[in-house]
């Protein structure tokens, strides 16, 4: 079953199998059924046209001239009445000249009327009886038999052949079976029709769990859960807890790679601190030239291992299917790091009310890196106040953050967001957090603008897939 | 002013200690989350600086159960881990400040000052009392403008006093304060240092209460 119309669609393929058999049994029965009536009818027939010729031999006698006479007349009323399409004939067979010269019609039934029966020529042999189609009156095909009777003792003593010959219209056979095919076929037609319907509501329910199967998947990737969800027929669970294993392991391993690039930046940080601090101790006291360039030197290797672990997790992250984040946790969250990890300035941090129910399609971890990183840049460079506000339309969470800080001009805003990785970096606390943002937010088909402010500093936008 | 530092990188530790022992305070290590837990637990810190990745009890683990228990020791977590939401769970955990691994040694001691300053109930890093004004940012005492030359122990003794002003601080809480756990202590010690910055300072300044300790509080 290669075709690729078939390996395309189980609902093709189904269908087409179903229907294949129904026409195929269906026309089967109706050939076997139709067969059956022809040869009972066809049986009927001639066994009604054999007991008309076994009575007409019966009452077969011959009168003082020797010509055949019918002693009784037949039962059959339909013998009598003229062309009613039952008939009888005996004719008279050779012996009077000697050699096969026949005198067809010598006696006829009264249905013949004027007619006289032309049978084919050959006798038949003592005992024998023959079928023939010949043509009747008004054209008519008529179906026969005959025999032939020899009478020994008539009056002048000269024995006698007769051939005696049944027949009937060959209507009296077809009609029946022509009304019966008719039923017989109709009835088949309803059958089918009736198993075809039977067969599309079959593959209609039985495929059912296939299109549920797609809407859970729908809602996986949609965020609104983390595995299938739903019950599925016994077929189908096997598959469907396969697939929940693989979305676990997945996420499993997602958590893997995030701890090992957390245990990766704990491992290099702590030295990196220690030879920092060494190094500016130096520096302080001797002013030493190699103090200074390792100074320098592990400030450019922190930045890199912040971009590239900020970079590692993003990457591992925003594959992750299923994941939905609720805003307002997190940003209460922060707002309660913030406004420690702030308290020597003395900050009004704002967080503007929005609906709980507004939600990111994507993890958590990623959501807090990227609020975490804008409002603690908006706390870094405001003088009192940073407000936090978000919306959500259908498809689209935007939250907004604004301080009252400096700003930051129009000309240097693509360059702090596409700042990435850049060893000339040397402003404290300006870096990356931007930069990642913007990564983190692209990732997740996002967008981070930075505008002017109502408050009169820096307005950041960050747009990001909503979940429903 | 009596510090616990926690912190399971020997060379870091060495540092941090120095560099807090420099800038006055009495200091107090730690290289596992046990034994820091049972010190903040048993000994009257005036802040702690707290790693998190340590061996035996990790430092959120630590700092959770010194809340549990009641303990509002200032605590500063100083790690590597810099991700937002380890911050928010430092900080839901009970930190009172958290700054990430590469770190300046200026701004931790800035940070610890602050804390310090806020868990006192002072808002200005300069504590002022009557003419005697402390500089916490550079550990200097002026009187009148006039700047006071103090030993270590004489600084942290004024810097305990100061921040603890109008109170009455007990002689065994200002031994506690101004020694580390492996100084061998003598509260009499503490009598000296008092004789010593009296005469130093305007009279009236530091009195005594007897039975329970001294008071420094302005003599207006």
């Amino acid at each position: 079953m290669n075709v690729p119309g078939l390996r395309g669609s189980l609902r093709v393929r189904l269908l087409a199998g179903t229907l294949f058999w129904i026409a195929a049994s269906i026309l089967v029965a109706g050939w076997g059924l139709a067969s059956l009536f022809r040869q009972h009818v066809t049986t009927q027939f001639y066994t009604e046209l054999t007991s008309h010729l076994d009575q007409l031999t019966a009452q077969l006698t011959l009168d003082e001239q020797g010509n055949p006479r019918l002693a009784l007349p037949l039962s059959d009323p339909r013998l009598s009445r003229p062309y009613s399409g039952c008939y009888w004939q005996i004719d008279l067979v050779g012996d009077i000249r000697g050699g096969d010269s026949v005198v067809a019609g010598q006696l006829r039934s009264r249905s013949l009327w004027d007619h006289v029966l032309v049978s084919p020529p050959g006798i038949p042999a003592d005992g024998e009886i023959h079928r023939h189609r010949i043509s009747g009156p008004e054209g008519k095909m008529l179906g026969m038999v005959e025999r032939s009777v020899r009478i020994d003792e008539a009056a002048d003593g000269k024995p006698r052949t007769f051939r005696l010959i049944a027949a009937a219209d060959e209507r009296l056979m077809s009609d029946p079976i022509a009304r019966f095919s008719g039923i017989l076929w109709l009835a088949l037609g309803v059958l089918a029709a009736g198993l075809i319907l039977a067969a599309l509501v079959q593959v209609f329910v039985g495929l059912a769990p296939l299109r549920t199967l797609r809407t859970a998947l729908g809602k996986v990737r949609s965020g609104e859960t983390q595995r299938l969800e739903g019950t599925f027929p016994d077929e189908l669970t096997p598959l469907i807890d396969e697939f929940n294993s693989v979305l676990a392991q997945n996420a499993e391993v997602v958590e893997r790679a995030r701890t090992h690039a957390g245990n990766l930046a704990h491992a290099l940080k702590t030295p990196l601190s220690v030879l920092a601090n060494a190094a500016g101790r130096a520096g302080n006291a001797e002013r030493s030239e190699l103090a200074r360039l390792v100074v320098d030197q592990v400030a450019i290797a922190q930045r890199q291992v912040d971009y590239h672990l900020a970079r590692a997790q993003v990457a591992a992250n925003s594959r992750v299917p299923g994941a939905k984040t609720a805003l307002h946790p997190v940003v209460e969250g922060l707002a309660r790091a913030m406004r420690r990890i702030h308290a020597e300035r003395q900050l009004e941090l704002i967080v503007r009310p929005f609906p709980e129910s507004l939600s990111f399609r994507g993890e958590t971890q990623d959501l807090q890196e990227m609020l975490g990183n804008l409002i603690d840049n908006a706390c870094k460079w405001a003088n009192r106040q940073v407000e936090v506000s978000a919306q959500s339309s259908k498809i689209t969470l935007t939250i907004t953050i604004d301080d009252d800080g400096p700003g930051l001009a129009v000309e240097k805003r693509e360059a702090v967001i596409r700042r990435g990785v850049r060893a000339d970096e040397k402003v404290k606390g300006s870096g990356l957090g931007l930069a990642i943002v913007d990564d983190l937010a692209r990732l997740y088909g996002g967008l981070l603008d930075l505008m002017d402010s109502p408050l009169g500093g820096l307005r950041v936008v960050l747009t990001l897939p909503a979940c429903q | 002013m009596r510090i616990l530092i926690v912190e399971d990188e020997p060379t870091l530790r060495t540092q941090l200690a120095e560099a807090l022992g420099a800038a006055g305070y009495a200091v107090d290590v730690a290289d596992n989350g046990v034994d820091a837990h049972y010190m903040g637990d048993t000994e009257p810190y005036d802040a702690v600086v707290l790693d998190l990745g340590l061996p035996q009890m990790d430092g959120i683990t630590v700092l959770r159960k010194w809340r549990a228990a009641g303990r509002g020791i200032p605590v500063l977590i100083l790690t590597a881990r810099d991700g937002w939401h380890e911050k928010v769970a430092g900080i839901d955990a009970g930190a009172d400040d958290y700054l990430t691994k590469p770190f300046h040694m200026e701004e931790l001691l800035a940070r610890l000052r602050a804390l310090i300053r806020r868990a006192g109930g002072h808002a200005s890093p300069e504590l002022v009392c009557g003419p005697l004004t402390l500089d916490t940012r550079n550990s200097r005492a002026t009187v009148a403008g006039q700047m006071l030359t103090l030993t270590s122990h004489e600084y942290r003794v004024l810097a305990y006093l100061m921040h603890h002003r109008d109170e009455v601080v007990s002689r065994g809480s200002l031994v506690e304060h101004i020694y580390a756990q492996d100084f061998d202590r003598d509260s009499n010690t503490v009598e000296v240092f008092i004789a010593r910055l009296r005469k130093k300072l305007p009279p009236g300044l530091i009195e005594t209460v007897r039975g329970l300790g001294y008071r420094l509080s302005s003599p207006s």
